[in-house]
This record gives structure tokens, sequence and C-alpha cells, in this order.
């Protein structure tokens, strides 16, 4: 490799460098800034797979509808009258154009704005305008002219989920494993779980890979938050009635003088990673008024896996965080220096006033563009990208911790979930684990075989 | 009518210029004790959240004690994003005193806050209506609350109390 030249020539082994038997996995700088790469994660990832649209609960009655994106490509998904949620590509046959125009709605029949061709809420064309004035040849009706439908659809427990290719697994062989962690969230409330009205959306410029990163690493919550540690130490000190308690002042896991187990990581395939930490029955957490029935229905060990400080991502672009509060992330990438986050707060449904209100405040305190811990981290992914653009010594060194921590399988704390994870790492408060970002560039490759060299 | 208009202006002109300058102490000392202070979340196209208990915001705080964590954060050092502070300047207009008593106002104004952020060599600009509650207390105009309606909601990395 000459320094002139340019460090992605095409081959994978350039932009992951993945020696198990050595010991070694890095990344290279290039996988986060390289336009080609970008271009080639959009098709093959983006577009080429399952990704997470929403949830069922935006869309609950007939006719209901919200529209999102899959890579650059716009997505109605809509419920027909039968009460099926379908997903299409929102986007009319005739000429193209966009066919719902809204976030969210409630329409029987969907009409382009541009030429008024008609579709119904399960995407059947009911209308084409003048159409027996168009002197239309007989071949026109060889073709459907209904909105077209994902080429892979499916739901997992009100997660819902699609793909604009059809070489697809199975939602189910994708989400594997992972999804004894959806029910987790699912599980809060026996009336399921939704999105509290209020959405945020923010971007930042970097890649979208930096998101995917910062929710699994453990190892920065004490460098990049120590303005946020810090008012919470001395809100509990104060305990002035006008600030919001928040599970940090409860928890030890973080701190880097703990001792013992504090948690640790799972992986799981398709690259999804758990990375999570024990925070105890609190009532620091809006949770807490549901800790004896949630028991009682689930066990206990589920339920104090559903009070544990737990980041999921699942690839590429959800990632639930339920740690000072509770937030559902869907990561949109731009361009390789720009991301789009557009974030909720996701919260079992029926919770107390007192518990949502206290879900609300840790929320915008905690996860807000707005608010006092994520700038810190999306300020800091720019400052990432900013050293991206080096080809001096490329490779970064940043998935090594744990990498003599980490076991295949699982361990007594999956198995109190019935869960087989890929690979586990148990860790005390010191480990900040880096192998399970491993996980995310090994699906990543996996996606780019066929396209790169080895 | 009891409240000046002119006072009602000097006032929302010296909390901007308060921010612009970064003295935040003084900024402080506008708002009464237990202020709201309070920027909505958008829940579709046209609607924004309307109640801080049920729905989201983007900031909800009851109690000046949340804005001096604020300020304190932003002057800790210990705060990446607040450290440079972006370059900031603050438009208000269409100043209008909607109601008022002998003791509390209801003020609607527009603003536009210019942001330039050098480490980022980024401008920005967030613009939206203010809504703010005045009181008099001991002679002296404060503020009760305050409500940001910020209509440019896509937030480009960072907002915090001193851009908007």
């Amino acid at each position: 490799m000459t320094t002139t030249g340019k460090i992605f020539e095409g081959r994978l082994s350039d932009l992951i460098d993945d020696r198990p038997q050595d010991g070694v996995f890095r990344v290279s700088r290039a996988i986060f800034d390289d336009p080609e790469v970008f271009e080639l994660e959009r098709r093959r990832i983006f577009e080429g797979g399952w990704v997470f649209l929403g949830i069922a609960d935006q869309a609950p009655a007939a006719h209901d509808f919200f529209t999102t994106d899959i890579g650059r490509v716009p997505i109605l998904v809509s419920r027909g009258a039968d009460g099926a949620l379908r997903g299409f590509v929102n986007s009319c046959p005739h000429r193209g154009s966009r066919v719902a125009q809204t976030l969210a709605g409630n329409a029987r029949l969907h009409v382009c704005p541009y030429h008024s061709w008609t579709f119904d809420s399960a995407g059947r064309n009911k209308a084409i305008k003048l159409k027996r004035a168009g002197c239309y040849a007989e071949s026109f009706d060889l073709d459907s002219h209904d909105l077209a439908a994902l080429p892979a659809f499916g739901e997992y427990r009100g997660f819902v989920f699609g793909s604009l290719s059809a070489e697809v697994p199975t939602l189910e062989t994708c989400l594997g494993e992972a999804t004894k962690l959806l029910d987790l969230v699912a599980d809060q409330s026996e009336q399921g779980f939704e999105l509290v009205p209020g959405g945020v959306t923010f971007t930042y410029q970097a890649n979208w890979k930096l998101q995917l990163e910062n929710c699994s690493d453990a190892y920065h919550f004490t460098s990049t938050h120590p303005s946020y540690i810090r008012i919470l130490e001395q809100r509990q000190k104060e305990s002035s009635g006008a600030t919001v308690r928040s599970v940090w002042e409860d928890s030890d896991y973080w701190r880097e003088d703990a001792e013992g187990i504090a948690g640790g990581s799972f992986s799981f395939p398709y690259g999804h990673v758990l990375n999570w930490g024990i925070f105890g029955v609190t009532e620091a957490l809006p949770l807490y008024e549901s800790a004896d029935a949630l028991a009682e229905r689930h066990g206990a060990a589920r339920r104090d896996w559903m009070f544990n400080m737990r980041n999921l991502t699942i690839f590429p672009n959800l990632q639930i965080a339920e740690n000072a509060s509770s937030q559902l992330r869907v990561i949109r990438p731009l361009a390789p220096d720009l991301t789009e986050m557009r974030t909720w707060c996701i919260a079992p449904k029926g919770e107390s006033a007192e518990a949502r209100q206290q879900r609300l405040r840790q929320y915008e305190d905690f996860f807000n563009p707005s608010g006092m811990a994520t700038p810190d981290d999306t300020v800091t992914y720019e400052n990432c990208q900013r050293g991206f653009a080096s080809r001096v010594a490329p490779w970064l060194q940043g998935y090594a911790r744990g990498s003599t921590a980490s076991r295949e399988g699982g361990n007594a704390f999956s198995d109190l979930l019935q869960m087989q994870p890929e690979h586990n790492v148990l860790a005390d408060a010191q480990l900040g684990d880096e192998t399970l970002l491993q996980s995310y560039y090994r699906e990543w490759a996996r996606r780019m075989t066929g396209v790169l060299e080895p | 009518m009891s409240f000046d208009h002119r006072a009602v202006e000097t006032l929302l002109y010296a909390e901007a210029r308060y921010l612009d300058e970064g003295c935040w102490d003084e900024w402080l000392d506008l708002y009464v004790e237990n202020a709201v202070f309070w920027i909505p979340a958008w829940k579709s196209e046209t609607e924004v959240t309307s109640d801080p208990a049920k729905e989201l915001s983007l900031v909800y705080y009851q109690g000046r004690k949340n804005l001096e964590d604020r300020v304190w954060r932003a002057r800790s050092g210990m705060s990446v994003a607040s450290a440079p502070l972006p370059r900031v300047a603050h438009q208000i207009t269409n100043i209008s005193i909607m109601a008022a008593d002998a003791d509390e106002a209801l003020v609607a104004s527009n603003f536009s806050v210019h942001l330039y952020d050098k480490r980022s060599s980024r401008t920005h600009m967030f613009f939206g209506r203010y809504s703010h509650t005045l009181l008099r207390e001991d002679g002296r105009i404060r503020i009760a609350q305050k409500k940001i309606i910020l209509l440019n909601d896509t937030i480009p990395t960072v907002l915090d109390f001193y851009c908007i």
C-alpha cells in the first residue's frame, strides 16, 4: 500500500481485518467515509435486506397508514380493510410520484396527486382516470397497476420489517434468538407497547455506523458524559422537587470502581447485538410500579431482565435503548458523512400518569438532541468522522476490548431467557466490551460477499 | 392594560442579548424560581405536542433549577458539545401582548436564531414562535413560563438553551 494510493481498492480485507486465530479484529477508517463503500452499503444492506419500518401500533385500525423509507426508497405501510398490515413502495406505478404524502393517517383510498390513479388500503388499483378514453393497447393490462408490494414484509410482536429484496432469510430466521429481547419490550404490559406522541428527528454529520457502535459501547459512558453524570450526582444530593430522579444515580454498574459482574454483551447472527447492565429492580425506573405483577406473569428472572439496562440493535437500523428511559431509534444513512435519526419514546401501554411523566422527563434529559447526553455523543461522532479522513495508520483499534473474555454461546444470564446467543461476554464495570461490535462488521462483510473481493 | 409594550419589548430583547453574549447568570435571573421552560415536540407535520405529562417534548422543565443545571453543563468543560460554544444571534419580532392584567401578561413573538459553529464551519437558523408568560414581582417583570414552538425541528446535531 503506497502513501499516495487510495486505501480502498475494493477488497473486503482492506476494510475489515478479521483474523480470529491471531486475536486480531480491525476496521479501516475507509469503511466510514469512502463514497463507494457507502453506495454499496445502501444497495446491499439497506436496500438489499430486512430493515425495520415501524411498529404495528402506528397503524392500529383498518385503513391506518404510516410512511417511512428503506434506504432511498419511500415506503407506505397500510392496514387493509381485512385488518392485515402490508408494505408497499410509496410510488405510483404510472409516473412514480409518491402516493401517500403524510407521515401517518387514515385513508380507504390513496389518490395519486399527479394523475389521480387510485389505490385502496391493500394497495390494489381501484381507478385509472379516464381509462376507457385512454386508447391503451391490450398489453397495458398485462401489467399489474397495483402499488408494488414489498418483496418481503413481516412483523414480530408489533415490530414491523420489510425488504426491497426477496432474497432474504425469513424474518424469523433473521431475528433469531434476538426475538427474546424484543419480547422483553413487548411483555412489559399486557396491553402491549406504544410510541408516545411526539417524535424527534435529528441529523449528525458523520457515518451511520457510529450510531450503530455507540449504542453498544459501554466504554464511553464515563468519558463522554461526565457533565450529565455530575448533574445527576448533584441532583441526588440536593433532591430538589424540581428535578427528576434518574436510574443512573441508583445504579453502579457503570461506575469505574464497582466490583463484580455488572453486565456484558450478547451477539447474534445477522448482526444483532445487546449491551446490558444490571440495574436491579429499582423505583428509579418507571416500570417499578409493575415489578410484582411482572414477576407474577413472567417469573422473577424475566422481570429482572426487564429492569436491566439494555441497549439492543437489530441490524442495520433499529435500536431500542432501555436505560435512563426508553428510546426507539431508526437510523437512516443519507451520505457517508450524514445520518438522520428518527427517535421516539417507546413505552408500555397503560402505565400510570406518574410513571409516564418520569419516563418522559428522563427521556428528554438523556436522549434528546436538546438534552444533556446525546449531543455529547453526536458531536463526538463528528469528531470521529473528521479523523476518518486519515489513511495514515488506517486501522482503528476500537474493536479489541473483551477479546479474551468473549465466549461462544450463552451464559447463566441468557439461560434465564432461554436465549442462545452466538457469543457472550460477562463484564465487570471496567471491561467495556468491544467484541460485540465485531458482529456488526461480520454481518456487514457477509452482506458484501459477491460484490467485494475477499 | 397594565403591561407597557415598551417594557415587555425591553425584557425580550434583554433575554435575547443575554443568550447571544453568554450572560447566562443574567439570563437565569429573568426567570422566576418555579418557571416553566418548554419546547414541545411535533406529533405530525402540523401539530405540536400539547400535554407534557402525556406527550414528548424537546425540553420540558418545571423549575429554574433545571436551567441552572443546563448553564452549569455548558460551562463545565465536561461537555464536548458545549466547548467550543457556537456563536448565536437572536432576532425577536412581531411582539404582541395577547392578554394582560395587573400582574401577569401573555406575550407572543417570533424568533430566529442564527448559529455559527466554528468547529464544523456550519451555519444554521432555528426559527419559530415564543410565548412568554410574564409576572410583575416587586415592580420587576420576570418570566414565569416560556414556550418555544420550533418550526424547523429536524435538529442538526445539537439544540441547547442558547440556540433557541
